[in-house]
C-alpha cells in the first residue's frame, strides 16, 4: 500500500511460516499518521490481531519487526528498529528496540515492518532482497553462537551472489533456539534484549533474516531537512551528555552517580551501594580496557565501548550488565564481567533478565529456600551456568525460566525482582521513587525506558527531590509518552537527553538549575495541562530538534504538542493491548522489598510510596482506578475500544 | 586531611581518580582542585558523605568527599 508521506517506503510485509505465504499487510497513510511506526505500529498490529487468547509460543503470535519513519532518513542516531511480540516472560506485549542496522537495510529492501506469523516445518532462515523473499534451509546454522550465525549467513550470501551485498541481518542463538524465556535477537552487536523476542523467533524456528536492497528512503523535504541534521548533529556533539559523558564513558559512566545517589542495585536490591563499586565502574573501563568508542549508523554520540575478550575486539558492556553482574552478585571482577557480556551476547540472553534470575536464586540459596549452589561473591561458575541456561541443562533448565516462576516455584517473591515477569533494571528505585512507579506501570514490565526513566530527574542529570512522591506521576506520564514517539519514529532515546538545555547539565549549582531542581515537583499541572490540550504546544522547541526533523522526513505536520499526544497514544494502545490479556492495576506492583522494606532505616522515606504515586499516574492517564483507559480516554486518542 | 575522589568526565579530564586535601571549608576545596581552575571547579557536584552541601560547610574528620558532573545514559 503505497504511501504519500516521506520516511517511509510504503509497504508492511507478512509472512505466514507455516504456509510460506507473503503477502502485503494493509497499512494505511490514516494509520500511519496516527501510529507512526516502530513501537507503535507494532502495537497497531498486535491490536488488531490479537484478541487476548492467545499465548506467546503459539501460531496466533505475531513477531512484528518494525522501523519508524526517521529510520535511515540521515538524521542523527536514527537507525532503530523494533521488535514486538507477546512476551513469553509477562504473556503480554513486548517491545524491544535494537541499534545495529537491520531497521536500515530492512527499508532498503523496501520495507517498513515484518511480520512473521506461525511456525516454520523445519529450522529456517529468510532472505529479502528487494521484493523478493527466499526461506532457506538452517539446520547447519542451528546450534551457532550469535556471531558465528552473522559470519555463515555471510559466507552464504557470499556462496550465492559472488559477493556479499551489503545487507542487515537479525538473529538468535542457543538461548533462542531453545526458547529460554529471556533470550533476545541480535543484530551485529546490537541486541533486542529485553522481554524474550527470541525465545517466540526460536519457537517459530526462524534462526535468521538477512534483508538489503537498492531503494532509498524518501525525504519530503530533503533539503530542509538536510541542514536542519547539520544543525542537529553539531547540537548533539556540543552537549555535555551526547557531546562528552556519553562518548566519553558510556552508559557505564553512570555507575559512580548511581553509587552517590544509593541507587545502584547491590545484591539483589537489598542495598543501593556497593563498597567495591570503582572496581566496576565506566571510569575503570574508560581507563583500563576500553580500545574505540563505536556506534550505530549515523550516531555522532557512539556510547558503546570495545573491548577485548579472548584476543578479540567485542562490544564492551551496557551500565545495566556492569551492575546487574557487578554489584547485583556482590562481584568486583570487571574482567569477569567484560567476558560474561560477550558470552551472554553470544548465546543469545538477555543480560538483565539473566543477571537478576541469578541474583534470586543466590538469595534463595542463602536464605534456604532453594538449595541449588549459588552464592553472592562467588562467579567463578557462572560462564558455565550461562551455558546451562542457554542449553537448557541441569539447573539452568530452570533458572531459564526467570526470576517470577522460580519464587512461585520456591518462594522468596519479595526478593524476585520482577514486574510482570520482567525483571528490573539496575537502578534501585528507593532512592528513586519515580521510576520505581515507572517500573511498575511499564507497559513491558520492570523497564526503566518504558517506565519513564525518571532517574534522570532524580540525581543523574538534574538533582529533583529524590524520595518524594510530588510531581512524580505526572513527569513520568510525559516522559513515557515523549520516549514512546521517539523510539516510534526510529530516533535512538540518547537523542532525548538534549531535551535538556546545556546550561542545566553544565552547571549544576546555578541558581536556574537549582531553581529547576526545586520546581519540576511541582509542574504536574503543567504536564496535565499540555496532555489535556496538545494544541496549546503548538510549537517546536529549540532543544527538541525531533519534531521538525519529522516534519520534514515525513511532510507530515508536527508540533511539539502532537509529538506527545501521538506517545500518548502508543502508550495507552499498548495498555488496551495489555487489557485483553488480564492486565489492570493488580499487576502494576513492585516486590515487596521495594515498597515495604527501608533502604536506609534511618530514612523513612527510602521506600517506594507506590500506592499514593499509582492512584495520581492513573488519574493523570484518564484512566479509571483499576488501571485501565476508559472509553473516552480511548475515543480521545482514536483508538478503537472494540471491548 | 581527607580523601577526594573525583567521578565521571571530571577524572578523565584532570587525570586524577582521587587526592589528599587539608581544606577547611567547601570554599577552600574548591580553589585547589588540580586541573581545574576555579571556574570550573564551580561546577561540579559535591557530596559530602553521599549528600549535597552549602559553599560554606566545614568538614569534620572521616568526611568523604566526592565530585561528579550531570551525567546520562540508560
Amino acid at each position: 500500500m503505497a504511501t504519500e508521506y516521506g520516511g517511509y517506503m510504503g509497504k508492511v510485509l507478512q509472512i505466514n511460516l507455516s504456509t510460506r505465504e507473503v503477502s502485503e499487510y494493509p497499512f494505511s497513510d490514516e494509520e500511519r499518521k496516527l501510529f507512526i511506526g516502530g513501537k507503535i505500529m507494532a502495537a497497531k498490529i498486535l491490536y488488531d490481531n490479537l484478541n487476548g487468547t492467545e499465548k506467546p509460543f503459539s501460531e496466533e503470535n505475531l513477531l512484528v519487526i518494525s522501523t519508524g519513519p526517521m529510520t535511515g532518513s540521515g538524521a542523527p542516531s536514527s537507525s532503530r528498529f523494533n521488535i514486538s511480540t507477546l512476551s513469553p516472560q509477562t504473556g503480554y506485549i513486548t517491545s524491544s528496540n535494537c541499534g545495529g542496522n537491520f531497521g536500515y537495510y530492512l527499508k532498503k529492501a523496501g520495507i517498513d515492518a515484518l511480520i512473521l506469523k506461525g511456525r516454520c516445518e523445519k529450522h529456517t532462515w529468510i532472505e529479502i532482497h528487494n521484493d523478493t523473499v527466499k526461506f532457506h534451509d538452517a539446520e547447519d546454522l542451528w546450534g551457532l553462537k550469535t556471531s558465528e550465525t552473522q559470519a555463515a549467513l555471510d559466507e552464504k550470501l557470499r556462496m550465492k551472489n559472488g559477493r556479499i551485498r551489503k545487507n542487515g541481518k537479525i538473529c538468535i542463538g542457543p538461548a533462542g533456539e531453545n526458547q529460554v524465556l529471556y533470550s533476545c535477537i541480535a543484530s551485529n552487536e546490537r541486541v533486542s534484549g529485553r522481554g524474550g523476542t527470541g525465545a517466540v523467533m526460536g519457537w517459530m524456528k526462524i534462526k535468521a533474516v538477512c534483508a538489503g536492497g537498492t531503494k532509498e528512503v524518501p525525504v519530503a523535504e530533503k533539503e530542509k531537512m538536510v541542514k536542519h541534521t547539520q544543525k542537529w548533529f553539531q547540537y548533539l556533539r556540543k552537549h555535555p551528555l551526547t557531546g562528552n559523558q556519553l562518548p566519553r564513558l558510556g552508559t557505564a559512566g553512570l555507575v559512580s552517580s548511581m553509587q552517590m545517589r544509593q541507587m545502584l542495585a547491590t545484591k539483589n536490591y537489598q542495598y543501593g551501594q556497593y563498597e567495591d563499586f570503582e572496581n566496576i565502574s565506566g571510569e575503570i573501563l574508560a581507563e583500563k580496557y576500553n580500545i574505540v568508542n563505536k556506534g550505530c549508523l549515523t550516531c555522532p554520540i557512539k556510547c558503546a565501548r570495545t573491548v577485548e575478550v579472548n584476543g578479540k575486539q567485542v562490544k564492551g558492556p551496557e551500565l545495566e550488565t556492569l551492575v546487574l553482574l557487578g554489584s547485583g552478585l556482590l562481584n568486583n571482577d570487571l574482567e569477569g564481567i567484560l567476558r560474561w557480556n560477550y558470552e551472554l551476547d553470544e548465546l543469545g540472553l538477555d543480560t538483565i533478565s539473566c543477571a537478576n534470575t541469578i541474583a534470586y536464586a543466590m538469595e534463595a540459596n542463602e536464605k534456604g529456600l532453594w538449595k541449588n549452589g549459588l552464592k553472592f561473591s562467588e562467579t567463578d561458575e557462572l560462564s558455565d551456568i550461562f551455558e546451562k541456561i542457554a542449553y537448557r541443562q541441569g539447573i539452568g533448565d530452570e533458572l531459564a525460566m526467570g526470576s517470577k516462576r522460580l519464587s512461585e516455584k520456591y518462594g522468596g517473591k519479595e526478593f524476585a525482582n520482577h514486574v510482570k515477569g520482567m525483571e528490573l533494571a539496575a537502578y534501585e528505585p528507593r532512592k528513586a521513587v519515580g521510576l520505581g512507579l515507572g517500573y511498575a506501570v511499564s507497559n513491558r514490565g520492570g523497564c526503566h525506558l518504558n517506565g519513564g526513566y525518571l532517574t534522570i530527574l532524580e540525581g543523574l542529570g538534574l538533582a529533583i527531590d529524590q524520595t518524594t512522591y510530588h510531581g512524580k506521576a505526572d513527569l513520568t506520564m510525559l516522559f513515557q509518552d515523549l520516549m514512546e514517539m521517539i523510539s516510534a519514529t526510529g530516533e535512538c532515546l540518547f537523542t532525548s537527553y538534549a531535551f535538556f538545555p546545556s546550561p542545566l547539565m553544565n552547571h549544576p549549582n546555578a541558581w536556574y538549575t537549582k531553581a529547576a531542581n526545586k520546581i519540576l515537583p511541582y509542574c504536574g499541572c503543567v504536564v496535565r495541562i499540555i496532555n489535556k490540550f496538545p494544541e496549546i504546544a503548538c510549537f517546536h522547541l529549540p532543544v527538541f530538534h525531533h519534531t521538525k526533523a519529522f516534519e520534514y522526513t515525513t511532510g507530515m505536520k508536527m508540533t511539539f504538542g502532537k509529538y506527545i499526544r501521538c506517545g500518548e497514544r502508543g502508550y495507552n494502545l499498548e495498555r488496551e493491548l495489555n487489557r485483553r490479556f488480564g492486565v489492570n492495576a493488580s499487576q502494576d506492583v513492585l516486590p515487596k522489598r521495594l515498597v515495604k522494606t527501608l533502604q536506609n532505616p534511618d530514612d523513612p522515606s527510602s521506600r517506594v510510596p507506590l500506592k499514593k504515586m499509582k492512584r495520581i499516574y492513573y488519574h493523570a492517564r484518564g484512566w479509571n482506578r483499576h488501571g485501565l483507559p476508559t472509553e473516552s480516554q480511548l475515543r480521545k486518542l482514536k483508538i478503537n475500544s472494540r471491548r | 586531611m581527607m580523601v577526594v575522589k573525583l567521578f565521571g568526565v571530571v577524572r578523565l579530564q584532570t587525570g586524577v581518580s582521587c587526592f589528599e586535601s587539608d581544606a577547611e571549608n567547601l570554599r577552600e576545596l574548591l580553589e585547589n582542585i588540580p586541573g581545574l581552575t576555579k571556574k570550573e571547579a564551580k561546577d561540579l557536584i559535591v557530596l559530602v558523605n553521599g549528600k549535597s552541601v552549602g559553599r560554606n560547610y566545614r568538614f569534620q574528620d572521616g568526611d568523604e568527599v566526592a565530585l561528579l558532573a550531570p551525567a546520562g545514559g540508560g
